[in-house]
């Protein structure tokens, strides 16, 4: 009986198959995201998840280019007014349901509907790069965009992370009344649990349909490998840390750069880093009463050493970066090197012959961000050697980003996100100040120039007025741009396939858990 | 009694209405704009102004008071500005995890700071209470925050012995969510026995020093007898007026404690409003806290009479 029993029991065990143990990928966010809409109401914690649930029709490589995503290819009309895209075949929504145009257009409509709170609904109707006047869909793997005139930046705000890639969802996303329910996307994920305040969960979509070669940005093969990622809400940094060394989460996305030794030293620990196209930089208002006179601006511009302040706020991660435009962006090129070497001598005499003698120039700053806070204060030792005072203010976050919009500063110390356009840079700091109090270079010539980079195509002309533009940016002095931030991520050593990348986002698509 | 409990509610309704008021314009007076926070350093004046007007805060001020105070007497107290949450769900969500750890916390430190502070009391200038008053500053002195840290480092990245970070409801696994709370609760144990025993045993030496316990101790009880029966009952008004106030400040948010051991709390909840200007959080959480000090305070001074007769709720 015992006999029977026993070969019983071991021919069960042969017949069951071994059960594939599910993995899981623990990951940290700093804060709760705020919604899971895609580009309404949103912050980067938000724009990570979010990317990982819906996909766009065209997505950021990683050299920072346009690249397709749910569509097949992209044709440009000769007249630069109309954009064709062709979508790929067999993709999925995680409802089951496959994609086609008219799923593009119905997302597409609501976008463009003012109630939504589309934060890139300007770049869309006119009041910012490109006015779409029609959205036809000829078949259903066809969509065609109609512009009122030519725009550079048609795809590239498709592509923003920001705008939340303009993803594409299924209608099950919204509720009967229109409004906002859950997204029903076609990313590799889809969104589990969200336990507000606590973590956000993300399951992997069995029918994700990849595109083919290499993971490329936010494009490229997305295959998903890990069965779930947890995205655990640690605000403290210090117990991220921990949390990583005792093996309770698997990868911290962003650490502090001064931590870095640290896990370098640890076998159990590997990292990953990247320069991000964010930049540090410190801010002028050209209509403070002091600071309305650019010899002075160029004083402090050249009282500090620039160089060396860019690599210990950067932790030797990055160099002095000139430009606005990134460092990483093919854009930057031998042109964008020209900026400010520090000499005192010529500080001074500048000083002198703006008639400035010692008035006290407030510099705001934050401690939300270490660096931000140390540019202030470095800034401030180095300026004190020719003889120029700067005090500043420390405010919180809110408050400074309050005062950054209302121009109400004389000098700044500020950090701005990733724009992954060189006419996006240059946009992001350029405008008229009567209509714009947040822009800080005011200049009729240089806004014409900016505006050409976004009506035409062609590379060597746009770089040739990104050239230009550097060339009165520098001459100008609206402000100084030390370095582009560098994203560092550390992550257990059993993670594999985890890289940092220019935007600074974590993707967890082409990573393994062993 | 309940008529003087009655009466005390009823005497705070001003407490709240100050509160109201006073919260709504001071976050109104702070500069910041959660529209601008909540699309960030790209959007411009004319989406930053759309937005504004979709939540409603483009409306004069008292426009804006008088519609959230008239949402709160009909008890809603709003939604949040950051996630569109109705805010009265959101606290008493937020408000069970962190009453769960405050009320096991300062239950626990008054069992260990009451006998400890009575017995350096008893043992006054001498070892025991030097040690036990040492301890006691120790506790005192050192930040919750790193306190919080190093026995995260020490059971958590050392020992093993204990998670990290996450939270589990006790109303999903009592098992697990008790490993999660372990530290935190050790954290305000440690931290809050140091205030309580060093009040506890200041009122020990005083009511040890008045001559009804030297007729105690002369009728023959033990000493025993004289702390516990004697002693204890006088000496505990004072303590108990303490642990009332620690437990009003801790129930009004442990920002820090919650932050380090990353707990879906209450005062996580106001500290992250602040920072977004999350305007109805924050009111709400205020009022809130508010009147858990009212409900907090009016309940120990019920508890007066319960250790000294010669007090009475009226």
């Amino acid at each position: 009986m015992l006999h029977v029993l026993a070969l019983g029991l071991a021919a069960l065990l042969c017949s069951t198959p071994v059960m594939a143990q599910e993995t899981l990928l623990r990951t940290r966010l700093n804060s709760d995201i705020r919604s899971t809409d895609p580009g309404t109401n949103r912050d980067a914690n938000t724009d990570a998840v979010v990317q990982h649930v819906v996909e766009g029709l065209v997505a950021y490589r990683e050299d920072t280019s346009i690249g397709p995503l749910l569509a097949e290819r992209v044709d440009q009309s000769e007249d630069g007014r109309t954009y064709t895209f062709t979508l790929r075949q067999g993709v999925r929504f995680h409802n089951g349901a496959v994609l086609t145009s008219a799923d593009v257009k119905f997302a597409w409509d609501r976008y463009m509907r003012r109630e939504t709170n589309w934060r890139c609904l300007p770049e869309f109707d006119g009041r910012g790069a490109a006015r779409v006047t029609a959205v036809e869909t000829p078949d259903p793997l066809t969509v065609v965009f109609q512009l009122a005139e030519p725009s550079a930046l048609f795809l590239a705000n498709m592509a923003r992370v920001d705008c939340g890639g303009t993803g594409i969802w299924h209608r099950d996303s919204l509720n009967a009344d229109g409004s906002w329910r859950t997204p029903v996307g076609t990313g590799p994920y889809r969104l589990g649990e969200w336990r507000r305040g606590q973590f956000v969960e993300l399951m992997r979509f069995p029918d994700y349909v990849a595109r083919v070669g290499e993971r490329d940005g936010y494009t490229g093969n997305k295959a998903a490998f890990v069965d779930r990622i947890r995205w655990l809400i640690i605000p403290d940094a210090a117990a991220a840390k921990a949390a990583l060394l005792s093996n309770t989460i698997d990868v911290i996305p962003d650490i502090n750069s001064e931590d870095l030794p640290e896990y370098r030293a640890r076998s159990d620990i590997r990292t990953s880093s990247t320069q991000t196209m964010g930049v540090m930089a410190l801010l002028f208002q050209t209509r403070d009463p002091l600071l309305r006179d650019v010899r002075l601006r160029r004083a402090i511009a050249l009282s500090l050493d620039l160089p060396e302040m860019a690599r210990a706020l950067s932790d030797g991660h990055s160099e002095y970066n000139p430009s606005i435009i990134p460092s990483r962006s093919p854009a930057n090129g031998e042109a964008q090197r020209e900026g400010y070497r520090r000499d005192l001598n010529e500080a001074r005499r500048l000083l002198r012959e703006a008639g400035y003698r010692g008035q006290t120039i407030r510099m705001l700053t934050t401690q939300r961000y270490s660096s931000v806070f140390d540019a202030a204060v470095m800034a401030q030792a180095m300026a004190k050697e020719a003889g120029i005072n700067i005090e500043f203010d420390v405010l919180d976050w809110a408050t400074l980003l309050d005062r950054y919009t209302r121009g109400d500063y004389a000098m700044m110390a500020f950090t701005y996100s990733a724009r992954l356009d060189p006419s996006l840079s240059f946009e992001m700091v350029s405008g008229p100040k009567d209509a714009q109090p947040r822009k800080t270079w005011d200049n009729p010539e240089g806004l014409e120039r900016l505006r050409e980079s976004m009506r035409i195509s062609d590379p060597a002309r746009r770089q040739a007025l990104f050239d230009d533009l550097h060339r009165r940016f520098i001459a100008d002095v609206p402000m100084i741009t030390l370095y582009n931030d560098a994203n560092i991520a550390a992550f257990r050593a059993n993670v594999t396939g985890f890289q940092t990348w220019p935007t600074g986002q974590p993707r967890f698509w082409g990573v393994r858990v062993r | 009694m309940i008529g003087y409990a009655v009466r005390r509610l009823l005497a705070a309704i001003p407490t709240l209405l100050l509160v109201a008021v006073s919260v709504f314009l001071l976050m109104r007076a702070i500069p910041g704009n959660p529209a601008q926070l909540m699309l960030g350093d790209a959007a411009g004046p004319e989406e930053v102004a759309a937005l504004r007007q979709s939540l409603g805060l483009d409306a004069p001020l008292p426009v804006q008071f008088l519609a959230w105070a008239g949402m709160t007497l009909s008890g809603d107290l709003g939604r949040s500005i950051t996630n569109a949450q109705p805010v009265l769900p959101l606290i008493i969500e937020r408000f069970q995890v962190t009453a769960l750890i405050v009320l096991v916390a300062v239950g626990l430190a008054a069992l260990i700071a009451i006998p400890l502070g009575m017995l350096a009391a008893w043992r006054q200038n001498r070892a025991l209470d030097f040690a036990i008053v040492s301890f006691a500053t120790l506790m005192l002195s050192i930040p919750s925050f790193w306190l919080g840290l190093i026995l995260l480092l020490v059971f958590g990245v050392w020992l093993r012995w204990l998670p990290v970070v996450g939270f589990v409801g006790f109303t999903e696994d009592p098992a697990a969510a008790a490993v999660y709370v372990i530290l935190p609760i050790l954290t305000l144990v440690l931290v809050e026995t140091g205030a309580v025993a060093r009040m506890a045993r200041s009122a020990t030496i005083d009511v040890l020093r008045l001559d009804y316990i030297s007729h105690a101790r002369a009728k023959g009880l033990s000493e025993y007898r004289v702390l516990r029966r004697h002693a204890l009952p006088n000496a505990m008004a004072p303590t108990l007026t303490l642990i009332g106030l620690v437990l009003g400040n801790l129930l009004g948010g442990i920002a820090v404690i919650e932050t380090v051991f990353t707990l879906p709390g209450l005062g996580r909840l106001l500290v992250e409003a602040i920072y977004q200007r999350d305007y109805p959080v924050v009111q709400g959480v205020m009022l809130f806290v508010a009147l858990v000090y009212v409900v907090v305070n009016l309940l120990v001074d019920l508890l007066y009479p319960v250790f000294d007769p010669r007090v009475t709720a009226e």
